[in-house]
């Protein structure tokens, strides 16, 4: 009880943030495995992460631009340590999901060959960026890039507030476009919605979404909160609204309790989340399964009864 | 219905349809009327799903005209497309062809919901609108994705293969199910199919799409011995036996 009282005092907004976190992942991760999208979330991490490298690669003076169009001069270590990475992550994670979403018409490179593709080289400058930063080591910066759970301060969980909000109005307002094309673009042209559209308008908020909790919590937890709690939810829900509950509530309740543990262990809090939300994933697949054969099990005896 | 039943609602006049600059079916003229129960049919890889898109305006035509005055289309795409791994209701599958007619941030009425009872109603799954579309079988799922086109009340129905890979009874109640929907329901109706026999019929006019060009008339007209041993580059035999078509493949005719 001590550690938990210690862990939400020294790191309130850790505790907080990782369930904001957690829970915009998993409630984009719904859609994006229900689109059988799997790789682009993970490609979408990376395009954030090469973002975040680019803004420590230092050749833009975002900085001195805005002060020069504000008029307003910036503190260095606010604009270096929030904004830059943030914009950068952003700014990457939207031309992926730009460049993706204008695929569709390509009949010979397909979505797939330009999903890898945006990966290789996303992969690829992140490493360079790294390497050639002119700020500081590769390793310290990859550290940096990795994000943890526990480094989510007060700037970092209004961001996460604001994501929330945004993707969840985003969601909400146009439920119904957003549901039909993702479960039927072709039909949903035909009948006349401007399909296009809305399909851009769903991948620019998992662009956004994914984007702002890997610069915060990193992609290892990004990328397994997008994956897990959705197929949780997926196995356990038998209506679309649970689908989503199971999820959320998994993704909001794993991130803490794995903060404990990361605490406790003095592990890195991004790896032990997923390998927690992993482990819980397992147990609940054999749970089910041991569920069923105790069903066919007792159907087999009732027929042999009758 | 939005239009009435002397109007053409869409026509084709030498269309061009394909990818880019590449031409797949060419010298397409053809009207539909509200009463027209017409069917596309050729070989697999013709250009049929093409020309569908084409007609739907999810593909621009390559050449010719177009034209159509705000004419509603329900689609009913190939079933083998929508397979979602989310466990929609048959209700909400069948609300989500309403959607366009909802306002932007409007949620469906109770005008919307009755629509989709009727829907429901005219393809007979009244009693599976509460079930998961993913645990129906192949006709079932059909059903469902007809009603969602109707929930559209739409002015042309139009169906892309839709027997394809079912079985033999699901299959003929599916055909009777489509040809009530036109004589009951007064819905023009475009078929496209490569299941020869089937659209014969039940359509009142056949289009034969073939990448050499395209042929469009009344069945009598186009069904003969020698059109089809073109378009399918084989001999091909049309028989009538008691006003039912019989179509197989060389110099088989009954």
């Amino acid at each position: 009880m001590d550690v938990i009282k210690q862990i939400i005092e020294l790191f309130p907004y850790a505790v907080a943030g990782s369930i904001l976190a957690g829970m915009i992942c998993s409630f984009l991760g719904v859609f994006v495995v229900s689109q059988r999208a799997v790789f682009l979330g993970g490609v979408l991490t990376q395009a954030s992460l090469a973002g975040v490298a680019f803004s420590f690669f230092h050749v833009l003076d975002l900085e001195g631009w805005i002060t020069k169009i504000t008029g307003v001069p910036a503190t260095h270590e606010s604009y270096f340590h929030h904004f830059e990475p943030v914009f950068f992550s952003l700014l990457f994670a939207i031309t992926a999901v730009v460049i993706f979403s204008q695929s569709y018409r390509n009949k010979k490179i397909t979505q797939d060959i330009v999903l890898g593709l945006i990966f290789i080289i996303s992969v690829a400058l992140r490493i360079i960026f790294t390497v050639k930063s002119p700020v500081g080591e590769a390793a310290e910066i990859e550290s940096i890039m990795k994000g943890d759970l526990l480094f989510i301060n007060f700037h970092g969980f209004i961001t996460l507030l604001i994501v929330t909000i945004m993707v969840l109005g985003i969601f909400l307002l146009f439920r119904k476009q957003l549901q039909f094309v993702t479960f039927d673009i072709e039909t949903a042209q035909a009948h006349g919605l401007k399909a296009r559209f809305w399909l851009f308008l769903f991948y620019l908020a998992v662009g956004i979404g994914i984007s702002i909790t890997t610069r915060l919590v990193g992609d290892v937890f990004t990328f397994a909160f997008l994956v897990i709690p959705a197929s949780i939810g997926l196995l356990g829900g038998r209506r679309v609204n649970r689908v989503f509950l199971i999820a959320i509530l998994f993704a909001g309740v794993v991130p803490p309790v794995s903060l404990y543990f990361a605490f406790i262990t003095d592990l890195p809090s991004g790896p032990t989340s997923a390998a927690v939300a992993f482990s819980l994933f397992l147990f609940f697949v054999l749970i089910r399964k041991l569920y069923h054969i105790i069903r066919k099990q007792k159907s087999a005896i009732t027929v042999e009864i009758s | 219905m939005s239009t009435s039943n002397r109007e053409i609602l869409f026509e084709l006049k030498n269309v061009a349809v394909g990818y880019g600059k590449k031409i797949i079916v060419q010298g397409v003229t053809f009207s539909v009327t509200p009463d027209d129960f017409i069917g596309l049919v050729g070989p697999n890889g013709a250009g049929k799903t093409t020309l569908l898109r084409t007609i739907l305006g999810s593909l621009p035509a390559i050449s010719g005209t177009i034209t159509q005055q705000n004419v509603r289309f329900g689609y009913v795409p190939q079933r083998d497309t929508v397979q979602p791994l989310l466990p929609y209701t048959v209700r909400e599958v069948v609300l989500m062809g309403r959607f366009p007619l909802i306002g932007t941030l409007n949620r469906p009425s109770r005008a919307d919901k009755e629509t989709v009872e009727r829907a429901l109603e005219l393809v007979g799954i009244v009693n599976l609108r509460d079930a998961n579309f993913t645990s129906l079988s192949g006709g079932q799922r059909q059903r469902v994705l007809i009603a969602r086109a109707l929930s559209l009340e739409p002015d042309v129905l139009v169906l892309d293969e839709p027997t394809n890979g079912m079985d033999t009874p699901s299959h003929y109640a599916l055909v009777d199910l489509i040809s009530r929907l036109h004589n009951e329901n007064n819905t023009a109706i475009v078929l496209v199919s490569h299941l020869l026999t089937d659209v014969a019929n039940v359509v009142k006019k056949i289009g034969l799409v073939d990448r050499n060009g395209f042929y469009f008339g009344p069945k009598e007209e186009v069904l003969t011995n020698d059109m089809l041993t073109r378009l399918y580059n084989s001999p091909m035999s049309v028989s009538c036996i008691e006003g039912e078509y019989v179509i197989l493949p060389g110099k088989r005719g009954i």
